[in-house]
């Protein structure tokens, strides 16, 4: 890849005393000064940083902070319209940007390895996965193909797959997010490279899984001395993991250092931010906000366990036994078998659990867009069971539903006014001109300006979008909103901001929340009762407090353990 | 986290409108600025002839035959001695009115039968799924013979069986659009707020599918004139002395002392469709 | 691109749409596509006869009651018998179903042969000529498709991009005066006048291939484009391969999907296509066939030949429809990996 305009630079901004240390002999990556473009837009100015060999550095940012780039410049894996402004890779004090492409490629695999994000994504489907195994071990230019396979047979074991051989045999798709990860990292490792970057290697897995993989990238890196280039927007996750971290926002490094230093003490405001957005750090951030409601809170709890009955509010919603179970193709899949739970009006209640948990299911059951196979869900006092198709639509008044994407639940051509109106034209509330107050004033309301009302939504941020469904979720003053993993598309800071709102609407409103996320330290912010699912069970139901500091179930200790554990 | 952007003060309607049309000025590539004003030009053809030409189509000037294009006659003339430009300009209202037609059956039948294929589904979607199957099986040039053959040599009516043979293809796109707009999240959310499957289907399906059946529509159109134009050649559409683009050509290539004959129509017919051609694939770009 | 292209990845029928992602069994699918494709054949056949039958002038009728036609009366009667032309329509189209059946495609008006025999008399030189015209659009196409990835310079790549586009802006009648105008007029490297020799069918397949391969060729770009964005490029390059590996391993194989599907989808185009250039290079074939049909009314083979095209078209699709899952196992084996073949 050509490199024009490049400057050299001297050194970057003062660095730490830990990197100047790892100056001297077992420097391994040494980025200088580099600056890259997309056209004309800067994507990354100026960054610097090192690693030392053996080494793990996490480059944290949320989107388009550049750290991907960052990553993908270090392997020359760039797209081409993207150029080098300036700057210096030097890799094992080689220039890595000055050598020519079939100069460098030699080192890409053997020497540079990469485990990319998207798991499902990253192997060729119509191709076995030993047929692409066996690419990584010919960089080892050793042996026939039947030693070659040997050695792909023997990383899978390493990595802790069970059954090697049938992982060789079989189609990328018929593997697990988790498998399929290990199987990536299993082939960025077989060749021994000094380096490997990691994108996000995590990001699309379950959270125990990710521990598991999380581990496993440990335990390679002790064992085989391998340097770690780690990015993640996760800066719980860097801080426990990686040795050193470097924080980016829009292409500029805001923070550098070792990791338990740059988290406990942040000194730049973006890392404070960041730090300070992070649920597991405070999750009494938003109760501590109002203390009134946290001791009346308190209170009542305490005088309704003094007196062994339910907490103040009546149940608004009560799920009894309720299952389902679908058919697709030839396999049957119980989504949720048998649970049951109580959400009491006015409070927050969660349903965590991870992929196939049947949390999601069980939040669609509730808003009448499945049918459930058997139980009974109780909204007010009727029972929904038999509702029809009419009667869903007269409860739905009451009944909202916040979706997890935001890009997608916003129909493109319609602008936001009419977005937000559809509810009230739906169910003829008012006049033409009531109708747009009640627009306004919910939009008001959910922290968005009245200027974009006449926009589109496709000019508009994740964040500002997921409150544009809120206010279209609030606008005919529901009594309950249930909210499907509202913020897992949005960055951290971002999603502080949605949390604090949701926060506040329900003090306001009076509103009664179904939460569903598979974020337990986020769900400890905002819930008050919990009901843990695995495998469409309720393996744990209570109190938040309860579920964190006494956790009964396996299941939920399992969940617990996966939460970073935070230097102090 | 600041929440409110900062606020962009309301623009009036008007200077939106101007400011929109500004940027659609420097934002459009000459090339497809071109296009549209070669598809403008022929479209006026077949509208108003009379305006572009002074000469006549049809009335035989012996005197005149086979003059080389000139100052005079632009296109030269023919073995009767009309004035080819003229014949050209005549003859684009068979040409290209004719494929105007042929895509509008094609685009609204289609686009209908797509439509209600795509979005009630079950028993309809594939009872309408054979009827389109049929119709793409024959070809449209074929399916243009038999009904020329049948109810008369007209460019109309070969255009009209182009038209039919073409509700095929809007059928499947439209089809494919509506299903994937069927299943997307905020039709789901539609329905959760008290819509009614009718409104869905109007107010959120079609607006959402009917851009790219448009693109494609543009493209037909170009396809249209050159499927109308080979039956012409072949004189399977209005005879002589109708001025068919592609019967020019045929009517040129019988004299090998006059190839502008040939050239002329050939290059009126091939500059028409490359426009139309750009026009749909920035259409596709940018929708 | 192209109406064909769009064709192409929007067909219902593929495997992605209805039933066969459910995982089941491999004979049940093709069973259900045998079926279909009978149905389309049989409907085909129904709209040929409809068209023909409905629409003002009852061909028979005139043609045999020309006295130039050198039939007797009872001769005409006869024919009138077969062909059940004083019954009401839907027993005629029973009659003709039932023929169509056998295998029975009448006999025609003019010639009194069988309109079978004509048909597998000329069915030869165009097939002849089809063929080479899809094996050079084959070829062109792929080529294009190679080049719209590897060709050194950005410029050069975009200028080869827009060939497909440029291909179908030229009718293939004009492609085909401006070769025979200079190839044969002007360079002698064929003889008009002996159409049928290897050199002439080449030029006639060029004229007719070239405006096929456009389809084709967006669709090899567009799924191109589409796979080398994935991220399993991605990642197979950080293993260090080469760009010509990359494509031969890699990118061939899911390419090759959408590209059969298209090339089954062209086989409609190009049986309208080689009538027109069988008329143009003055060869044997379907086309002067239906030429005669036409201007002497004779509609038994006018439907003949529609049957044929409609019977081509549904059994090269069925074939590749039946290839399909093969190509691509996420489909094969019912697995819930989500096909997305790119749109061009």
């Amino acid at each position: 890849m050509a490199t024009e305009n490049k400057l050299k630079t001297g050194d970057g901004p003062a660095i730490n005393g830990f990197a100047a240390h790892a100056q001297t002999t077992s420097t391994l990556l040494r980025v200088d000064g580099l600056t890259v473009a997309y056209g004309d837009q800067t994507v990354v100015h100026d960054v610097s940083f090192e690693l030392a060999r053996g080494q793990s550095l996490a480059l944290i940012g949320e989107s388009g902070s550049g750290k991907t780039t960052i990553a993908r410049t270090v392997l020359r894996l760039l797209p081409p319209e993207a150029r080098v402004k300036a700057g210096q890779i030097k890799f094992n004090r080689q220039d890595v940007l000055e050598l020519g492409e079939r100069q460098f490629r030699p080192l890409r695999g053997r020497e540079l390895g990469f485990v990319p994000q998207d798991p499902s994504n990253a192997l060729n489907a119509v191709r076995t996965i030993g047929s692409q195994a066996l690419e990584a071990a010919a960089l080892l230019a050793e042996g026939d193909a039947a030693a070659r396979r040997e050695r792909v047979l023997e990383t899978f074991r390493q990595v802790g797959l069970t059954d090697p051989d049938r992982v060789y045999a079989s189609y990328p798709h018929q593997l697990s997010g988790g498998m399929l990860q290990r199987v990536l990292i299993g082939l960025a490792v077989l060749p021994r490279p000094a380096l490997i970057v990691a994108d996000e290697p995590t990001s699309g897995l379950d959270v125990t899984i990710q521990k598991r993989i999380l581990d496993l990238f440990a335990e390679l890196k002790e064992s085989l001395g391998i340097g770690v280039l780690f990015i993640t927007h996760d800066l719980a996750v860097a801080a426990e993991r990686a040795d050193a971290l470097l924080v980016l926002k829009d292409g500029v490094v805001q923070e550098r250092g070792p990791a338990a230093q740059v988290f406990a003490a942040p000194t730049s405001e973006y890392a404070r931010e960041l730090q300070a957005d992070v649920p597991a750090v405070n999750p009494d951030r938003y109760r501590a906000a109002d203390p009134d409601q946290a001791q009346s809170q308190a209170k009542s709890r305490a005088k309704s366990q003094a007196q062994g009955e339910a907490p103040s509010g009546a149940s608004q919603i009560e799920v009894r036994s309720l299952s389902k179970t679908f058919t697709v193709g030839d396999r049957t899949v119980r989504a949720v078998d048998d649970i049951s739970f109580t959400v009491r009006r006015g409070s927050t209640h969660a349903l965590v659990g991870e992929s196939g948990s049947g949390k999601t299911t069980a939040a669609r059951l509730l808003l009448g867009l499945e049918r459930p196979d058997a139980g009974e869900i109780i909204i007010g006092d009727q029972s929904v069971r038999a509702h029809s198709r009419g009667q869903w639509r007269i409860l739905r008044r009451h009944l909202q539903l916040v979706y997890q994407n935001p890009f997608t639940s916003l129909d493109p051509t319609w602008r936001l006014e009419r977005i937000v109106r559809e509810p009230l034209d739906r169910y003829r509330v008012g006049g033409k001109a009531e109708r747009v107050e009640r627009v306004k004033e919910v939009l008001a309301a959910v922290g968005l300006s009245e200027s974009l009302l006449h926009r589109r939504p496709t000019h508009l941020s994740g964040g500002q979008r997921q409150r544009v469904a809120i206010a279209r979720a609030l606008v005919l003053r529901p009594d309950v909103v249930v909210l499907d993993e509202p913020t897992s598309a949005l960055d951290v800071t971002v999603q502080a901001g949605i949390i604090e709102l949701l926060f506040r609407l329900q003090r306001e409103l009076g509103l009664t929340y179904l939460f569903v996320s598979h974020d337990l330290s986020l769900v400890r912010q905002l819930a008050d009762t919990v009901s843990v699912l695995q495998g469409g069970r309720v393996v744990e139901d209570g109190p938040v407090q309860e579920i964190f500091t006494r956790p009964r179930h396996p299941y939920t200790e399992a969940l617990l353990d996966a939460i970073p554990a935070l230097p102090r | 986290m600041s929440i409110a952007i900062a606020p962009r003060p309301a623009q009036p309607p008007a200077r939106r409108l101007t400011a929109a049309a500004r940027s659609a000025f420097t934002t459009v590539p000459p090339s497809v600025l071109l296009s549209f004003i070669v598809v403008l030009i022929v479209l006026l053809w077949s509208l108003f002839p009379a305006l572009f030409t002074s000469y006549s189509a049809v009335t035989a000037n012996p005197a005149d035959k086979f003059l080389g294009p000139g100052a005079q006659h632009w296109l030269g003339t023919d073995d009767l001695g009309r004035d080819e430009f003229a014949r050209v300009v005549y003859g684009a209202r068979s040409s290209v009115g004719t494929a105007v037609v042929a895509v509008a059956i094609g685009l609204f039948a289609g686009g209908l039968i797509g439509l209600l294929a795509g979005f009630v589904g079950g028993w309809v979607d594939a009872v309408l799924g054979r009827l389109v199957d049929t119709l793409l099986a024959i070809p449209g040039f074929l399916l243009a013979v038999v009904v020329v053959t049948g109810l008369g040599f007209t460019t109309l009516n070969a255009a009209i069986a182009t038209g039919i043979a073409s509700v095929a293809i809007f059928a499947r796109l439209m089809r494919a659009e509506t299903l994937k707009v069927r299943h997307s999240v905020f039709v789901e959310s539609s329905y959760l707020q008290g819509g009614s499957r009718n409104y869905v289907l109007f107010r959120h399906v079609l607006p959402n599918a009917y851009r790219s059946v448009v693109a494609l529509a543009v493209l037909q159109l170009g396809s249209a004139i050159i499927v109308i134009a080979a039956l012409a050649f072949l004189g399977y559409g209005s005879p002589p002395p109708a001025s068919d683009w592609g019967l020019l050509v045929a009517a040129g290539q019988n004299d090998a002392t006059a190839p502008w004959l040939v050239y002329g129509p050939a290059i009126v017919i091939v500059i028409t469709v490359l426009s139309i051609n750009r026009i749909s694939r920035w259409l596709r770009k940018t929708s | 691109m192209t109406d064909l292209a769009i064709a192409a990845t929007t067909q219902p029928s593929a495997p992605e749409a209805g039933g066969w992602a459910r995982g089941r069994p491999y004979f049940v699918y093709a069973l259900q596509r045998l079926a279909q494709a009978v149905v389309v054949i049989l409907l085909a056949y129904v709209l040929s006869f409809v068209l023909i039958t409905i629409l003002p002038g009852n061909a028979i009728a005139t043609t045999l009651g020309n006295p130039q036609s050198g039939l007797s009366p009872a001769q005409v009667r006869n024919v009138e018998n077969y062909y059940g032309v004083t019954k009401p329509i839907i027993v005629q189209l029973w009659m003709a179903l039932s023929r169509f059946a056998r295998g029975q495609l009448g006999t025609s008006l003019v010639s009194h042969q069988t309109v079978t025999s004509l048909i597998a008399g000329a069915l030869p030189y165009t097939l002849k000529l089809a063929g080479t015209a899809l094996l050079i659009s084959l070829v062109l196409a792929a080529v294009i498709a190679y080049g719209s990835q590897y060709l050194p310079g950005k410029w050069a790549r975009s200028v080869i991009r827009s060939a497909p586009s440029l291909f179908l802006s030229v009718p293939n009648f004009i492609i085909g005066l401006l070769l025979i105008h200079y190839f044969s007029f002007q360079m002698h490297t064929f003889d008009v006048l002996n159409p049928d020799s290897p050199v002439g069918t080449f030029f006639a397949g060029l004229a007719l291939g070239i405006p096929i391969c456009a389809p084709l060729a967006e669709v090899l770009i567009a799924n191109l484009d589409h796979e080398t964005g994935q991220e399993y490029v991605l990642v197979a390059r950080s293993r260090g391969l080469t760009q010509a590996r990359l494509f031969a391993r890699h990118l061939v194989k899911p390419s090759m999907l959408p590209a059969v599907t298209m090339a089954a989808l062209i086989a409609g185009e190009l049986m309208g296509g080689a009538i027109i250039t069988e008329e143009v290079f003055g060869r044997n074939g379907i086309g002067s066939v239906m030429y005669q049909a036409v201007s002497n009314q004779d509609t038994p083979v006018l439907q003949g030949i529609v049957a044929l095209a409609a019977v081509v078209f549904v059994v090269v699709n069925l074939i590749a429809d039946l290839l399909s899952p093969l190509l691509d196992p996420r489909v094969r084996l019912g697995g819930g990996g989500r096909r997305e073949v790119a749109t061009p």
